[in-house]
């Protein structure tokens, strides 16, 4: 269902594309990355994902690495992915390990609105800049070197280049107060 | 051309008793041995993980056109009766010969699914995908484990580390044969034998060449240390952004202080996790073994220090 918001967003069940509850194996991944694709093609306006995972009982690192692991990586800089309700503490250490060996970020909200990341996590040099985000709907460069003495407007926006080419964070291109176009960063919730 | 027998020990017999056994004499997939013959005392009581290596190892002499004859000297309450329950016979290429008679198979339908210990040997069909083959698998711990409070968690280990290598079969052994999984909960002993056996290349045949090209460091280890950074960071023929499989099992049975039993096709290694996990320091080597084609892989969970 479309949201409400200025970011366009969709519920994805990942069990409508699974062939049972249980998902393992690389091949069935596979196909399941397919019909995967095919619905993400299908809503080119869509601009985040949103996975849920109920009626999912498990999945092995193999499967979770072609699946939505894979899809994040495809689509990084694009499109974003993230799970709503990855509650299950050993499916997640699945998750987790698949998303590590991809060096894929995937954002896990919870059922309080708060934020964990699933597999890579930011650098030193960028953690200060994700925290800014994660507080905010949307952020600009010059917001966080306002908020940030130490920080240079250069400076955070190189930061929040790298986060979006690592996948933690999207982009689009906004008109600047200066006139200019400047990049508007924003979460994949 | 010569018979070769071989005398299974009237005890427990797991996996590395079988494979002190099969050492004492010469390799029966040798060149020179035409006929095998083993024989199986009384009180001689396979052990799961020995089981499904040993059923491997039937099926490949067989295919490999020696003749083959299992004796079974106690017929009554011995390891017939168990292994038939079990589907071993099930699963046993036809061309093997087993005496005092072959039994019907009738008792592996009679007891599938109702005993609460230990699943039967599960074929890993090769050209067609059982989809519930883990599942099916690791249904025997939530009967076996019911009053842990970690038999959750058990059950989920147990069914990636299925998943993983049971996969890792259709991707990798690259054989005409089928492989096979089992897994048996032995109360008295608390602990879990988690067992995947196939007849294929062997993991590190496949592995190594692939290394050669694009990690020559990786590529120049031991056997021994080359098995445990398969388990330990997580190596593949496809790359670095594969492997990460073995590596998630690892994980998950060092969690219960698992020993990691690995069989090649000559060499076997036998991980025992520390502080660190699977590391070469604790790890225990076996080379120039008679030969058994594939990947033997054995996970036995402990089950002692949680609970």
């Amino acid at each position: 269902m479309l949201r409400m918001n200025q970011i366009p967003s969709l519920d994805l069940r990942l069990s409508e594309f699974m062939d049972g509850e249980d998902g393992w194996g690389r091949d069935a991944g596979r196909v399941t990355c397919r019909r995967l694709i095919g619905f993400v093609e299908s809503n080119p306006g869509i601009l985040v994902f949103r996975v849920s995972l109920i009626r999912v009982r498990r999945v092995d690192i193999s499967f979770a690495s072609e699946t939505v692991v894979e899809l994040a990586r495809k689509y990084r800089g694009q499109k974003g992915f993230c799970f709503v309700d990855l509650v299950d503490m050993d499916q997640r250490e699945n998750w987790e390990a698949a998303a590590l060996r991809a060096k894929q970020p995937i954002m896990m909200w919870g059922s309080n609105g708060k934020p964990t990341i699933v597999g890579l996590e930011p650098g030193q040099g960028t953690v200060g800049a994700l925290a800014f985000a994660l507080r905010k709907t949307e952020v600009r460069a010059a917001e966080y070197a306002a908020a940030d003495k130490s920080v240079s407007i250069t400076n955070a926006s190189t930061k929040f280049k790298q986060l979006w080419e690592q996948g933690f964070l999207l982009r689009r291109e906004a008109a600047a107060e200066s006139g200019g176009l400047e990049y508007v960063y924003f979460l994949i919730r | 051309m010569e018979e070769t027998v071989i005398r299974l020990p009237a005890r427990w017999t797991d996996a590395s008793v079988l494979e002190k056994t099969l050492r004492t004499g010469p390799s029966p997939l040798s060149n020179l041995c035409s006929e095998v013959n083993f024989q199986i005392p009384k009180n001689c009581q396979l052990m799961t993980d020995a089981a499904v290596r040993f059923l491997c190892l039937l099926n490949q002499l067989d295919y490999s056109t020696r003749r083959v004859t299992i004796n079974f000297e106690e017929k009554k309450d011995g390891v017939l009766p168990y292994l038939e329950r079990i589907g071993f016979f099930q699963s046993l290429s036809p061309g093997v010969l087993v005496l005092p008679h072959r039994p019907s198979g009738f008792a592996a339908v009679r007891y599938r699914g109702h005993n609460p210990s230990v699943v039967e040997i599960q074929r890993i069909y090769r050209k067609q995908r059982d989809d519930s083959l883990p599942k099916r698998l690791t249904r025997a711990i939530t009967q076996a484990c019911e009053k842990r409070r970690d038999v959750n968690e058990i059950e989920e280990a147990a069914w990636t580390i299925f998943a993983e290598l049971i996969d890792n079969v259709f991707s990798h052994s690259e054989t005409l044969l089928d492989g096979f999984a089992a897994l048996q909960v032995y109360p008295k002993g608390n602990c879990l034998k988690v067992a995947v056996s196939d007849s294929g290349f062997g993991m590190l045949e496949t592995l190594r060449p692939a290394l050669k090209k694009e990690a020559p460091k990786l590529a120049a280890l031991s056997d021994v240390d080359l098995i445990v950074e398969v388990f330990k960071q997580g190596l593949s023929r496809h790359g670095s952004g594969r492997g990460c499989g073995l590596k998630g099992c690892a994980d998950k049975a060092v969690k219960f202080g698992a020993e990691l039993d690995v069989r090649l096709p000559t060499a076997r290694v036998l991980l025992v996790p520390g502080t660190l996990g699977y590391t070469p320091n604790r790890a225990f080597c076996y080379s120039d073994l008679p030969l058994i084609w594939g990947t033997h892989v054995c996970f036995t969970f402990n089950l002692t220090k949680k609970f």
